[in-house]
């Protein structure tokens, strides 16, 4: 097959949602890789991943630490921020930040969301 | 003298005619003449001896019985014609008759005591009466030619002479003495027998011997009469007469012989025996006489020394050396020891006597004063206690004097002592008793006067005098305590004072004044009496009162000076009794209650329930009245801070402590109480209060959000789960060929979460449902007043208007103070942010009234109103564009917590209004 599956990293501290989220990536025929936590994931590496979805509010480094060292590494790497509390929500986006989901988002808006980050891969041009 | 009663014994007349008829017989045997009778003539002196005892009434039967015995010898001896016999004893009994009258007549009582008395009988008996006798006798022999009167006359007198001197002593010994019976020691027996031999002897000698010789008889018989009296010379004479006789009758005597002779022997005989009998008698008399004399000294001696030991004195007699040869009875008696006794023991006996007797204390003065009066020889008198028997001493006075012979020595001393014991006791007591007033009048503690009612002060102790500030001298000089008196005293001194003392001899004990010497005025306390049986004299006790007011004074400054702190420390004070009635109130109290303490007596209630009723707040007057009524039950200090009405009406927070004051014995003497006005500091304090409530409840605002956050925070994650499961689970079931064991995966998931979403909600109602403990009686107008002011922010911002309609009086209600406050916060914002859509008609509607037993809420908008009433308490529904629908449900759950509703109405025209209700619990206050 000519055309390779992007990979999504999720990490969350919610098993339940981690694991529905992997069902919906995976149902829109994304690789998905699961992360309890941000420092389980910076374990594993960011080298092989394609776009990363992380929930904000985690105890340890909360997702806008993790966004802040993943930009260092990997710029080029597209994070989706998702959060429970509307009112950081709120604050983000008038800070500017634009790939920001409400729980409970809206999961075709998600998926359109990952699939415009993907522009590149998704050609295939490498 | 009456020896025999008027009627004679029957046997007396027997003797006497036994007697009379011997005599007769005797008188035969020395009859000088034959066939005469003359001769010694014994019936004579019997007869007259007889009749001088005897009672003259009875005379006649002695006469007879003298009758028949004379009659009875001259039918026996003298033969002579009756005639003659008759007469003769006619003669007899006459000059019986006449010696009788005669003797007792003159020698009355016939006793033969004295020699007058003998020489009586001798002259009247012996010598007078046989002149009657021989008279008759001799004119009857003449007469019947028997003898010549002249012859027969002397020998008649002699023989009746010579009887009368033998017979009638003997007779009056024998009835007198012998009656009386005084028996005869031994030797006086010998003695009478001894006499009675040697007179027999003499009486036998002389008699039958040369007649010159009879008068060897005289010695024994005038010893038989000096020594027995007339007992011993009549009996000495009856036995001469007997032996006499005897001689004669046998012849042997030498009055016997020729009858020439004879006649003149007879009579030398007769002689004889008359001179032995006058002799015998007389000194019989004198001895008896002597006798008598002998036994009245020695009566009046005894009577004497009775007299000496009746005295009541203790009498001594003692030598010039000075030692006792005499005690009387009273004093041996009172010493327990007979004179015999002291001097039974050898030595100089008067130191150990004294010692023995007299009192330690005066032993040596008693001794020195003996001694010095034996040696000068000066009497001495002295006080001394002396030991009697019981060993008690009493006090004696002992006068001791002299007694000197003619050349001036002393002969010997009286000493005597008399028992002043009793005068020495009341003399003793009457000088304490003296000292005792003594020392009353002279201790300088009690100033003491004697006075008269003219004015004067007749003596006054050195206490007055000081107290007054006068000198002796101004005393003597004539003081006058009516002038020392100011005016208004000695009026009232002549209206009372003088009265009182009229009336009842005393003057009660009154303050006055006097003037001092200097014209001040001392203060006194006095008291007076009169002396006893005197109303114009009398004694007054006097004190200074001058340091005692000064103390007074003193006191009452200090007690002025309390009083001012407590009447003006700025604090109210309160003093009341162990029950809690008040009894004191200060000036700030008063003057916070507006009334004085006894203001509200009179109503029925007590006073301290009055003034509860009336001050304390009615929301703390129970709380108020159980403490009062714990501390005064218990003692238990009370303090507590409650609201107080003043004067003007308001109440005003105070706080009240009260401890009880206690006396020695532990009991409650009363309450004393402050009361501080603290209503400024809790003023200060409510706003305090208040601020940090709205602090509190700013935070609370801010937590509500924060809470909002986590409950959305909390329902969000599965509800993000539940999400991405539905798209997954749509996906799984649109890709061809639906995958559907992952569409069935994601389905269970969903169901899974969709459980976990409710178990959220679950928790969140819990979370909400609080406990009602921590629910209190509030004033539902004060929350709501509380939540105005929480709003006022957002009002202002929001140009909002709110227009309350607030009951008064509302009844409390029982709340949680803070959740209600939420609720009311909830629906206000509510209301506004409804109308924030409609600008410029900003009005918010809040009235909060009673229906029924109910407060009820409303809180109106007019805003777009509200589609489902109903639905809008649902959780999470919501119009709002942010809402997330928990408001109004969190709203209803608090209410209905509170046994409460809400709910919502449509307001016309427009608009929407939300209502409450809440129970109302207590009654309306005022």
């Amino acid at each position: 097959m000519s055309k390779k599956s992007p990979v999504v990293a999720v990490v969350d501290d919610d098993p339940r949602l981690l694991e529905s989220l992997e069902d919906l990536l995976e149902s829109a025929g994304h690789v998905v890789r699961s992360f309890p936590s941000a420092e389980a994931l910076l374990v594993n590496g960011l080298s092989d991943l394609d776009v990363l979805i992380t929930d904000i509010g985690m105890p340890g480094l909360s997702g806008l630490e993790l966004r802040d060292l993943v930009e260092k590494d990997r710029p080029d790497l597209p994070v989706i921020l998702i959060t429970g509390r509307h009112e950081i929500a709120d604050r983000l986006r008038a800070g500017g930040v634009s790939r920001l989901f409400c729980k409970p988002f809206d999961g075709p808006a998600l998926l359109e969301a990952i699939g415009s980050a993907l522009p590149d891969v998704e050609t295939g041009e490498r | 003298m009456r020896v025999w009663s008027d009627r004679p014994e029957l046997l007396h007349l027997a003797i006497f005619f036994a007697a009379y008829v011997l005599g007769c017989g005797f008188a035969q045997a020395l009859a000088i003449i034959p066939e005469t009778g003359i001769s010694i003539w014994l019936p004579s002196g019997l007869f007259i001896a007889t009749l001088a005892l005897a009672s003259r009434r009875s005379w006649p039967q002695w006469v007879v019985a003298g009758l028949l015995a004379e009659l009875v010898g001259n039918v026996l001896w003298f033969h002579n014609p009756l005639p003659v016999a008759l007469l003769i004893f006619a003669g007899n009994a006459l000059e019986a008759v006449v010696g009788a009258w005669l003797v007792t007549r003159f020698g009355r009582p016939v006793r033969l005591d004295s020699l007058p008395e003998v020489l009586a009988l001798m002259v009247l008996g012996a010598g007078i009466a046989p002149i009657v006798g021989a008279t008759v006798a001799s004119a009857t022999l003449a007469w019947f030619d028997m003898q010549s009167f002249s012859a027969a006359w002397p020998l008649f007198w002699l023989g009746n002479a010579s009887g009368v001197l033998i017979a009638a002593p003997l007779a009056l010994a024998l009835f007198q003495d012998w009656r009386s019976g005084t028996a005869l020691s031994e030797p006086r027996w010998l003695e009478a027998a001894a006499i009675g031999l040697i007179l027999l002897g003499a009486a036998v000698l002389s008699l039958s011997a040369y007649l010159p010789f009879a008068y060897l008889i005289m010695p024994p018989l005038l010893w038989a009469a000096v020594r027995f009296e007339f007992r011993g010379a009549a009996v000495s004479l009856a036995l001469i007469a007997i032996i006499a006789a005897v001689f004669t009758i046998s012849g042997d005597s030498q009055f016997a012989g020729e009858p020439g002779s004879q006649t003149l022997k007879q009579i030398m005989l007769h002689l004889f025996l008359a001179v032995s009998a006058i002799s015998a008698v007389i000194v019989a008399a004198i001895s008896r006489q002597h006798q008598a004399a002998l036994f009245a000294l020695s009566e009046r001696e005894r009577e004497l020394s009775q007299l000496v030991d009746l005295l009541p004195a203790y009498i001594r007699r003692l030598t010039p050396e000075g030692r006792p040869f005499f005690f009387n009875k009273r004093l041996t008696d009172y010493i327990g020891a007979s004179l015999e006794e002291i001097n039974a023991i050898d030595g100089d006996r008067l130191e150990p006597a004294v010692k023995d007797y007299v009192h330690p204390d005066e032993a040596g003065d008693v001794e020195a004063a003996i001694r010095s009066a034996v040696a000068t020889g000066q009497a001495y008198s002295l006080k001394y206690r002396m030991r009697g028997i019981d060993g008690v001493y009493r006090w004696i006075e002992t006068r001791a004097e002299p007694l000197r012979n003619q050349d001036g020595t002393i002969a010997q001393w009286y000493s005597v002592s008399i028992d002043i014991d009793e005068q020495v006791r009341l003399y003793r007591e009457l000088e304490e008793r003296e000292g005792k007033i003594r020392r009353l009048i002279d201790s300088d503690i009690i100033g003491i006067v004697f006075w008269d009612l003219d004015g004067r002060i007749l003596e006054a102790n050195d206490a007055f005098l000081r107290m007054v500030q006068y000198e002796r001298e101004d005393l003597r000089a004539g003081l006058r305590w009516f002038d020392m008196s100011p005016p208004e005293w000695q009026e009232k001194h002549a209206r009372y004072e003088a009265e009182e003392l009229m009336a009842t001899g005393k003057m009660q004990a009154r303050e006055k004044e006097f003037f001092r010497k200097d014209g001040s005025r001392v203060p006194v306390l006095i008291g007076a009496a009169c002396f006893e049986g005197q109303s114009t004299q009398g004694v007054a006790y006097i004190l200074d009162l001058t340091a005692r007011r000064q103390a007074e004074a003193a006191l009452s400054e200090r007690e002025r000076f309390l009083w001012q702190v407590v009447e003006t420390l700025p604090v109210m004070v309160d003093c009341a009794a162990p029950d809690g009635e008040p009894i004191y109130r200060n000036q700030q109290l008063r003057e916070f209650l507006g009334y004085d303490l006894e203001a509200l007596d009179g109503t029925g209630k007590s006073r301290l329930a009055g003034t509860l009723d009336a001050g304390v707040h009615p929301d703390d007057l129970e709380g108020v009245k159980t403490n009062y009524a714990h501390s005064l039950a218990t003692g238990e200090p009370y303090a507590r801070r409650h609201r107080l009405r003043r004067f003007d009406g308001e109440y005003r927070w105070v706080e009240t402590r009260a401890a009880p004051m206690y006396d020695p014995k532990g009991e409650t003497v009363q309450w004393n109480v402050i009361c501080l006005d603290i209503d400024g500091e809790v003023q200060t304090q409510e706003k305090l209060r208040l601020a940090q409530e709205r602090l509190s409840r700013a935070s609370q605002a801010a937590s509500l959000a924060e809470l909002s956050a986590s409950i959305a925070h909390e329902v969000n994650q599965p509800l993000a789960a539940i999400v991405a499961n539905s798209h997954a689970c749509h996906r799984w079931l649109m890709d061809s060929p639906p995958n559907l064991a992952r569409a069935k995966v994601t389905a269970e998931r969903i169901i899974r979460d969709a459980n976990s979403a409710a178990d959220v909600v679950s928790r969140i109602r819990a979370l909400f449902k609080r406990s009602t403990a921590t629910r209190s009686p509030t004033e539902l107008g004060s929350v709501v007043a509380e939540g105005l002011g929480l709003m006022a922010d957002e009002v202002v911002r929001l140009r909002v208007r709110i227009d309350t309609d607030i009951e008064s009086d509302l009844p409390l209600v029982s709340i949680d103070r803070v959740q209600i406050l939420q609720v009311l916060v909830n629906l206000m914002r509510n209301g506004i942010e409804a109308m924030d859509v409609t600008k410029g008609a900003g009005v918010l509607g809040l009235r909060v009234r009673l229906m029924g037993d109910t407060i009820q809420t409303e809180i109106s908008d007019r805003g777009p109103g509200i589609a489902f009433p109903e639905k809008i308490f649902e959780p999470f529904f919501t119009t709002k564009e942010h809402g997330m629908g928990m408001g109004l449900a969190v709203c209803r759950s608090i209410v209905e917590a509170h046994d409460g509703r809400l709910w919502a109405e449509r307001n016309e025209p427009h608009g929407a209004t939300f209502i409450f209700t809440l129970p109302a619990e207590a009654k309306a206050a005022k």
